[in-house]
């Protein structure tokens, strides 16, 4: 009986020729991702994470820390090297996602993960009404009531802030704060344990990612969800997380807790970012 | 024998399709009545018919025919239509099978975009004009992810389209060729047959064999299979009735109705007004218990 | 009674026979004679050849005089005439460097080995519309004619060019090679070349099945396609340079049905085309160049200068893109005209129920606004919010 909704180990991916040698001279050591000898792109390697049920988990860098890569291998949209994935969920965490087949893979994301995207383009489709990207979860799901749908899809878009006077508009002519407030909801609509969140008020003006911010801590507070939230931003991982990890050059340099961390970080490049954040 | 003997072989000079070709496209239609509603891929000949005019389901109902089959072809409900006549010309030419306009008395039954009024039978083929055999053509328009979607049964794209009519429309506007779901598995575009005919085809006795000749693919739905209309629970599927009767049969445009009703076509009259007449010619011309014999091609009249 | 959509029966259908035979048969000029559509709308008989798929001068006349001129109908008579024919076999394969060329030009190079053979062309030529003396015209060609009959042998073909050099020129490509600018395309391996006639080339096809379409879409078609490619507002940019391109003979070859030794039974003609592409995209090998193939019956340079440029941009693309799916699903002649012109037939079945659904919907819009709320939500969104 496991305590974790969603474990990572070992994950690694390498952009180009996949000798996992490339590793060995790449790093936080090295200062580089590249590896020379290899001609290749170390983005990530040696990761380890895991959320359990109500926790988010912060997973912290800059651009090249790899974060973003680890995001992606989690959802599906890229392959990884090496790595072991499993969602409690999914026979009792007892298979490993990385080696089920792009189709499996794909049904996953209809209820047993979410994740909400940093251009909320790439987990909406423009073209349809708000109510109607979530209308399209749900009948990925089987539901086959029209009033049913409707009415969950306004409780979604009422709870994450949308007018629901908008609900029958095409989120193409929403704002970039009432986008991603939609992206919430139908990343909600079948209930997932787990949810990733990849930058999720970055160019988002202040004010707005503020409104959003609010509304995603209300949210994991409230659903309970198992929570993995990658950002460049110190006070989106204080705001929302009770742990979090610092990535560089692709590896983990440091674990804690958010508040810990950012108290007294130890590593010399969590210290940095650290500064520069409170600087 | 020599390659001159081969050539000489007396050949029906209107023989359409030579016999190889026919036992191919019979092994593309068995695919397809093993799969039910899956789109074979099929090498589909030129025919003496246009792309687009019903090359499709001529080949297959060449292939399916033997000399003894009674064969019905029309277009709209009309045996009367010329290019029903000229079909029908055609296979009798090549194939040698007797005609009829009597859709009872049919083995084959070629048609373009309607299903028979009568109910047909178990012993008895109904072979389906498809113009675009694409059910998801509307909300997805690159064929890798098309064939993605129908391998992974990932509908939700065509069910949004269905939301989003409701909610803008106020109804699901969908109005021929309606998308259902075959044997719980498959969605087919039910080819251009009105709204009125899907219903006939929901574990109906007999087999339906869908030809596209242009976009090489047949599909089928055996007897006695599951043909659902897509719509939600809580929406009914709505077909095309009127509040008017035949001015020839005086049957009903309304199935509500009970009694005999068939599908209805508009006939705008000169002063504004409207009238409407039977679709389906032949069980129109029976209601009337006018019936002609079964040899002759049914003679149009003027507005018939 | 005027003319109602298609319908009428099958005296209508007689009807517009008896008035296509008597135009093509009764009508006052003279005969038009097979041979003089084969000599003398060379390009007609080789594009009705070329889209229909078929090598036959004289039945492509047929078909093209039984069409009136109209070159797709002409090359759907071919290619329904071919699902009546039984196979035979199959010919050896031919390299098309047994090619005995009528023309051959080489824009990339100005001395390339090996003759550059202008050929019959008018592509030099000022198009000045050339009002003949009719008669004189008329004279002349019945005279020449009389003397062929007399003088069996072939007439030699004018060649603008040094005569003596071989026929059988070597090609650009190898040069190419020779000098490594070229990517290596050649893999060793030999597949069987699909026959698209039996199994339909959809996307993620191998090349066999994109050049055999190509080979017989309507030359429009393949034209616009390049161009659109080219200069049109998709992304993808081509420039090629030619390499050859030729006009010329290459024989059928099939093994003796007694004796299995090969034997010519004739020859085909064709034109072939090598277009030279220049590699610049950052994942390409900048350093060389990618050659792409275009061959089609008959003499049809605009459509074989088409093919062999698109052959090279889907190379460049990936399987399945966007230029592939255009090319499968959108080039055949007979598929898109065929399609096109089915509009004409009866649709009253589909208006009708058309007309149906926007009655429906006015009417749904109209219930809708005035209970003045949202179409079939039956929650009222103010005990919601």
């Amino acid at each position: 009986m496991v305590n974790w909704s969603v474990q990572l180990q070992d994950l690694g991916c390498i952009y180009g020729p996949n000798d996992h040698a490339s590793a060995d001279e790449t790093g936080p050591l090295f200062g580089t991702n590249v590896s020379e000898t290899y001609d290749s792109v170390v983005a990530c390697w040696d990761v380890n994470l895991h959320a359990s049920p109500g926790e988010a988990l912060g997973v912290i860098g800059e651009s090249g820390s790899g974060k973003s890569t680890v995001m992606r291998c989690i959802a599906g949209d890229q392959k990884p090297t090496k790595g072991d994935l499993r969602l409690v969920s999914v026979e009792g965490g007892q298979r490993n996602i990385f080696e089920m087949d792009d189709s499996a893979r794909r049904a996953l994301r209809i209820d047993q993960l979410a994740v909400v995207y940093q251009d909320p383009s790439e987990g909406l489709d423009l073209k349809i009404s708000a109510g109607g990207n979530i209308a399209e979860r749900l009948t990925a799901a089987g539901w086959r009531n029209f009033k049913d749908i409707r009415d969950r899809a306004t409780e979604l878009l009422h709870r994450t802030e949308v007018p629901l006077n908008r609900m029958d508009d095409p989120v193409q002519t929403f704002s970039g704060g009432m986008r991603q407030r939609v992206q919430l909801a139908k990343a909600l609509a079948n209930k997932p344990p787990v949810l990733i969140l990849d930058e999720p008020t970055t160019g988002l003006d202040a004010s707005v990612a503020a409104g959003v911010l609010d509304l995603i801590r209300g949210l994991l507070d409230e659903t309970g969800i198992a929570a993995v939230v990658v950002s460049h931003d110190f006070n989106v991982v204080e705001m929302l997380t009770r742990r979090c990890m610092v990535m560089h050059h692709g590896r983990t340099v440091e674990v804690g807790l958010t508040d810990q961390l950012l108290e007294d970080p130890q590593h010399p490049y969590s210290q940095k970012l650290v500064a520069a954040a409170r600087g | 024998m020599t390659i001159k003997d081969v050539i000489s072989v007396q050949r029906n000079r209107n023989q359409i399709m030579d016999e190889h070709t026919k036992r191919e496209i019979r092994r593309a239609v068995l695919t397809a009545v093993a799969v039910p509603g899956y789109q074979v891929p099929f090498g589909s000949r030129e025919m003496p018919v246009s792309r687009g005019w019903g090359s499709g389901g001529l080949q297959i109902t060449v292939a399916v025919v033997g000399k003894e089959s009674v064969l019905k072809v029309y277009d709209q409900g009309e045996d009367g239509g010329v290019n029903a006549a000229n079909l029908r010309r055609l296979i009798r030419n090549s194939e040698g099978v007797k005609t009829t306009t009597d859709a009872r008395k049919a083995d084959v039954i070629q048609t373009r975009h309607r299903v028979p009024e009568d109910e047909l039978q178990e012993n008895q083929i109904l072979v389906l004009q498809v113009p675009v055999p694409e059910p998801l053509r509307e909300v997805e328009r690159d064929m890798n992810e098309l064939r993605r979607m129908h391998a992974e049964a990932d509908y939700a794209k065509i069910w949004v389209s269905l939301y989003e009519d409701i909610v803008h429309n106020g109804v699901v506007m969908k109005t021929t060729g309606y998308p259902c779901l075959i044997d719980g598995r498959y969605i087919i575009a039910t080819t251009p047959i009105p709204r009125w005919d899907v219903p006939k085809l929901h574990q109906a006795p007999f087999l339906a064999l869908y030809g596209a000749g242009r976009e090489k693919r047949i599909y089928a739905v055996p007897p006695y299979t599951d043909v659902e209309p897509l719509t939600f629970d809580d929406v009914p599927f709505q077909v095309e009735e009127v509040n008017a009767v035949c001015r020839s049969c005086g049957c009903s445009g309304m199935k509500t109705d009970g009694g005999e009703a068939g599908y209805l076509v508009e006939l705008p009259q000169q002063d504004g007004s409207s009238q409407w007449v039977c679709s389906d010619t032949d069980w129109c011309n029976r209601q009337l218990n006018t019936y002609l014999p079964e040899d002759q091609d049914f003679k149009a009249g003027e507005l018939w | 009674m005027g003319y109602v959509s298609a319908r009428g029966g099958f005296e209508a259908i007689q009807a517009a026979e008896e008035l296509v035979k008597r135009k093509r048969v009764e009508s006052g000029s003279s005969w038009l004679e097979i041979d003089q559509i084969v000599e003398r709308l060379q390009y007609s008989v080789d594009r009705v050849m070329g889209e229909g798929g078929l090598w036959d001068e004289k039945l492509a006349a047929f078909a093209f005089r039984q069409a009136e001129g109209d070159l797709i109908e002409a090359a759907h008579l071919l290619r329904s005439h071919k699902s009546t024919l039984p196979r035979l076999g199959y010919t050896e394969v031919t390299h098309v460097n047994q090619i005995d060329v009528l023309r051959r030009i080489v824009p990339a190079f100005r001395e390339p080995p090996g003759p550059q053979l202008l050929g019959k062309t008018l592509d030099y030529s000022g198009r000045l519309l050339e009002e003949l003396d009719e008669d004189k015209a008329r004279t002349e060609a019945v005279e020449a004619s009389a003397k062929r009959h007399d003088n069996q042998q072939v007439k030699a073909e004018i060649a603008t060019n040094d005569h003596d050099k071989p026929r059988v020129p070597g090609r650009l490509l190898d040069v190419l090679r020779s000098m490594d600018a070229v990517v290596e395309r050649r893999s060793g391996a030999d597949p069987e070349p699909v026959d698209i006639s039996r199994t339909p080339a959809r996307p993620g096809a191998p090349r066999s099945s994109l050049l055999s379409t190509m080979a017989r879409a309507e030359t429009g078609a393949l034209v616009q396609l390049w161009y659109r490619n080219i200069l049109g507002p998709d992304n993808n940019i081509n420039e090629v340079t030619l390499g050859e391109v030729r006009h010329g003979r290459l024989p059928i070859i099939v093994p003796h049905p007694y004796t299995d030794e090969p034997v010519k039974v004739g020859d085909v003609r064709i034109t072939e085309v090598e277009a030279i592409e220049d590699l610049d995209r950052s994942d390409e090998d900048r350093g060389r160049f990618d050659v792409g193939y275009g061959i089609c019956f008959g003499h049809n340079e605009r459509k074989a200068i088409a093919m062999a440029n698109l052959d090279v941009a889907l190379t460049r693309e990936p399987e399945g893109s966007w230029l592939e799916q255009s090319l499968l699903m959108t080039t055949d002649g007979l598929d898109s005209s065929g399609f096109l012109e089915h509009l004409k037939l009866p649709h009253y079945v589909t208006f009708r129920s058309m007309m149906e659904r926007k009655i429906a919907t006015r009417k749904a819009v109209l219930d809708r606004d005035k209970k003045g709320e949202a179409i079939t939500s039956h929650h009222a969104l103010e005990e919601k919010v």
